[in-house]
């Protein structure tokens, strides 16, 4: 053991390893933040340097690309309002709020802090606990993650206080989005329409991208346009003012503020590890139940969405959590949960090691390695956020003049490079005009995103449960499940309880 | 595009670190190459990482030689595959643009799918490998072998809970196949993959569940699952105390092919040029050595003996959905 471990440490710690670790983070921060481009996407990429790389280097350049692009989705959510990752949609909600309040450069610090906190909390769960937590995951099955996806479309509609319906419209609308293309389990199309390229459904990111970024696009246009009319001339006088007022040295985040963040960052933390261990549930579910529960236990939750660094730490922090406890479930039985843990289960399979718990006996000097720099991984991400972010904020406050069509062409091109698909730019379009008639009648657009993200999983582990049990009551046959449907209904006692005593 | 920052991300690893990627990028010009200097490019309706991903980067790596010019994989998993398929439909007839592909997009589509390609439009150039696929459950289940399975659906018909991925795909035929053959009923439970289908298993939330050998091999071996039976004429390499259906009394074998594909009118020189130079590559240590790794478990064959293949299972697939009236 001990041997192994120093041999583990002088793989893990070669300079050429660490290299390739910062390499990987740059390439991975960058990526990150360009909307469309997923850190998933240069794993992809970059799969078959591991033909040619030692593996620790070859892992260390993966591992660094795949918790830079974690973070660095945040940093165009922040900055520009779009997602450059799913798992940043949650992000955006309240870092954009920040930004334009001034306050770009505090979001990003607690977007980098709480990020690397869930994610070397996670790491060190899926080191230590690996094997029970798996085993829990595996207790998910259909019933299981039916009941989970309810509680979180239910828990993420009522984010809005006020808006429920509202909310839950959008939700709706999500799933239905979803619901194009091909049956899950029938096989037949629906709501293709007779195109034959909507068989597969609609890809996340160009709508992800089209909600967020083309709707916000098409509206400053328009504001520009209407900035003829006096009134509008004044409001926009008095917005590029905050752009030129904005103050770098007032926005600075000491670290003693961010501690005062631990509840958000552990509730983040807690989330995102325990939902990254389930197969299939993936990151951006992660962020947005974080975000949720933290709203209802904070005592500030009626800061949420309008820029409250709380949302921002517990989105980013259940978001990052699940980069560890993704690969739980490959490591304790073979099983890729999630996009990237099948990514990293090809790296593995292509360096000649077969995912599952046989792995970790076998070829322990590479896996101890991995650990070591899964560890220290999250301190090159830790400085290299430090270094970049200022310019990064600085670059927040650009006039959105200049920066938004800089950022269309890199949402077109994200879009289009993500999947080879022309088809994919058309549904980025057609979802920034729906995004606009969302905003125009006030429709939050994070529940929409959700829904759209849940949705396939929910339908599928619903008409799944369904077959397996063939009755209805088959889905309260669960103690999980069962869980899951009390607690919610619990919090929505609990908190109308409370805002009536408020009120 | 892809392509591109592909072959950028990878000269900028290079060029920093000094690291022998070359071969990704390699563009030795063979002055005799018929497919001049312009890339070949291997069309994938598959997203990366997979199986077919991971078999046709062998070549990749092993065939600029003997080809001519780069070869480049795209991945393109759009419209459920079929925006690949069509992509290399609608490419130029030049050799240039090949589909890598299993019978799902391609035999399966052309029947189901409103298309305008027949299968008739398509020429395989070569094979890969045939994928065997298997049925398996977890080692505790009470499920031993194929005869258990069998009786207890002739005791109780319709009493095993059955995960496969996608409707009508390559791990979910033969189980209709099997069906048709014997008239048993299972319950079938379609999955969003490989991956679903096994934590399903393992987790005791269904009795059975298909995929291919590859990825239970070393669990099989542990005595973590067990696998029952395999759809194919012959046993998996990997798997070589599972006995096939056909030993076990059921004649029902559907091996699943991975296959490069042109376009029927590209010109015969190219696609037997194309062939013999991927059959060269493949034939080479480090093709071997990549494959071995990867256990993609390649076994070469020629585009003659490909296309009979393709056509009997084109026929196959066709009487199958023709019996349980998805086509007329």
């Amino acid at each position: 053991m001990l041997e192994a471990l120093t041999d583990a440490l002088l793989l893990a710690l070669d300079p050429s390893v660490l290299m390739f670790v910062a390499l990987g983070i740059l390439l991975g921060i960058t990526l990150g933040a360009i909307p469309g481009l997923s850190g998933d996407m240069a794993i992809a990429l970059l799969l078959p340097t591991v033909f040619y790389l030692e593996p620790a280097s070859a892992l260390g350049l993966l591992v660094g690309i795949y918790k830079g692009g974690m973070f660095g989705g945040s940093i165009s959510g922040i900055t520009f309002g779009v997602p450059g990752t799913p798992g940043a949609a949650a992000t955006t909600i309240d870092g954009y709020q920040a930004k334009l309040k001034g306050k770009p450069n505090r979001a990003l610090h607690t977007a980098l802090y709480s990020s690397v906190a869930g994610d070397s909390s996670s790491d060190l769960i899926l080191i230590f606990i690996a094997l029970p937590l798996a085993a829990v995951a595996l207790k998910f099955g259909p019933v299981e993650f039916f009941a989970l996806y309810a509680f979180s479309l239910l828990l993420i509609s009522a984010l809005t206080r006020g808006q429920l319906a509202k909310g839950v419209a959008a939700c709706a609308l999500g799933i239905l989005l979803s619901m194009i293309g091909r049956d899950p389990i029938g096989g037949s199309l629906r709501m293709t329409f007779g195109i034959p390229e909507l068989a597969g459904g609609l890809s996340l990111i160009p709508v992800l991208v089209g909600i967020f970024a083309v709707s916000e696009l098409i509206v400053q246009v328009s504001k520009a346009w209407a900035a003829k009319s006096r009134a509008i001339v004044e409001d926009a006088k008095e917005k590029s003012k905050m752009f030129s007022d904005y103050d770098a040295a007032a926005d600075k985040l000491p670290f003693r503020d961010f501690l005062k963040l631990w509840k958000a960052t552990a509730i983040g933390t807690g989330t995102g590890t325990l939902i990254g261990a389930l197969p299939g549930a993936g990151s951006s579910l992660a962020a947005f139940i974080s975000y949720g529960l933290a709203q209802r236990f904070s005592r500030n939750g009626e800061e949420f969405g309008k820029g409250s660094m709380e949302g921002v730490a517990s989105a980013e922090a259940g978001n990052s959590a699940t980069s560890g406890s993704t690969l739980i479930p490959l490591f304790a039985f073979g099983i890729p949960g999630s996009a990237t843990a099948a990514l990293f289960g090809a790296a593995f399979i292509l360096m000649g090691m077969t995912p599952g718990p046989n792995m970790v006996r076998d070829h322990s000097d590479v896996i101890y390695a991995l650990f070591i720099i899964l560890i220290y991984a999250n301190l090159v991400n830790l400085l290299m956020g430090k270094v970049l972010l200022p310019y990064y904020s600085k670059m927040s406050m650009v006039q959105p003049r200049i920066l938004l069509p800089i950022v269309f062409c890199l949402a077109i091109f994200g879009t289009y490079a993500a999947g080879n698909s022309l088809i994919d730019v058309w549904v980025l379009l057609g979802a920034g005009l729906l995004g606009v008639v969302l905003r125009l009648y006030g429709f939050p657009l994070a529940p929409l995103i959700l829904g759209f993200i849940v949705g396939p999983g929910a339908e599928r582990a619903l008409r799944q449960s369904l077959l397996i049990g063939g009755e209805w009551s088959y889905l309260f046959s669960s103690p999980i499940a069962i869980g899951f449907y009390t607690t919610a209904l619990g919090l929505i006692l609990v908190f109308t309880l409370l805002l009536r005593n408020k009120a | 595009m892809l392509m591109q920052r592909k072959r950028l991300v990878a000269g900028l690893a290079a060029a920093a670190f000094g690291v022998a990627v070359g071969p990704i990028m390699a563009s030795d010009t063979n002055g005799d190459s018929p497919l001049g200097d312009s890339p070949i490019r291997l069309l994938i309706p598959f997203g990366p990482g997979g199986g077919s991903d991971m078999t046709a980067r062998v070549l990749t790596a092993t065939a600029p030689e003997f080809c001519g010019p780069r070869i480049d994989v795209v991945s393109m998993s759009g419209a459920a595959g079929l925006e690949a398929v069509n992509h290399v439909m609608n490419a130029e007839s030049d050799g240039h643009t090949l589909l890598v592909t299993d019978y799902g997009p391609i035999v399966t589509s052309g029947y189901v799918d409103d298309v305008e390609w027949s299968h008739d439009d398509w020429d395989p150039v070569m094979l890969f490998t045939e994928w065997l696929p298997t049925v398996y459950t977890r080692a505790d289940h009470e499920i031993d072998s194929i005869e258990d399975w069998v009786e207890q659906l002739e005791a109780e018909p319709n009493s095993v809970t059955f995960a496969h991925a996608a409707p009508l795909g390559i791990v979910h035929l033969p189980l209709i196949l099997f069906e048709m053959e014997t008239g048993l009923e299972n319950r079938h439970i379609p999955t969003s993959g490989g991956g679903e289908t096994r934590s399903m298993v393992m987790g005791g939330h269904v009795d059975l569940g298909m995929t291919l050998p590859a990825s239970i091999a070393s669990e099989v071996e542990e005595g973590t699952l067990k696998a029952l039976g395999t759809f194919a004429d012959e046993r998996a390499d990997v798997l070589p105390d599972v006995p096939t259906f056909k030993e076990a009394g059921y004649d029902v074998s559907l091996p699943a092919w991975l296959m490069i594909f042109a376009k029927e009118d590209v010109p015969q020189e190219t696609k037997e040029f194309l062939q013999d130079c991927f059959m060269e590559a493949l034939a080479t240590p480090t093709a071997e050595s990549m494959s071995e790794r990867t256990n993609a478990g390649i076994d070469p064959r020629g585009m003659e003996a490909s296309a009979d293949l393709y056509h009997n299972t084109v026929e196959m697939v066709g009487s199958i959905l023709r019996e349980i009236g998805e086509i007329d």
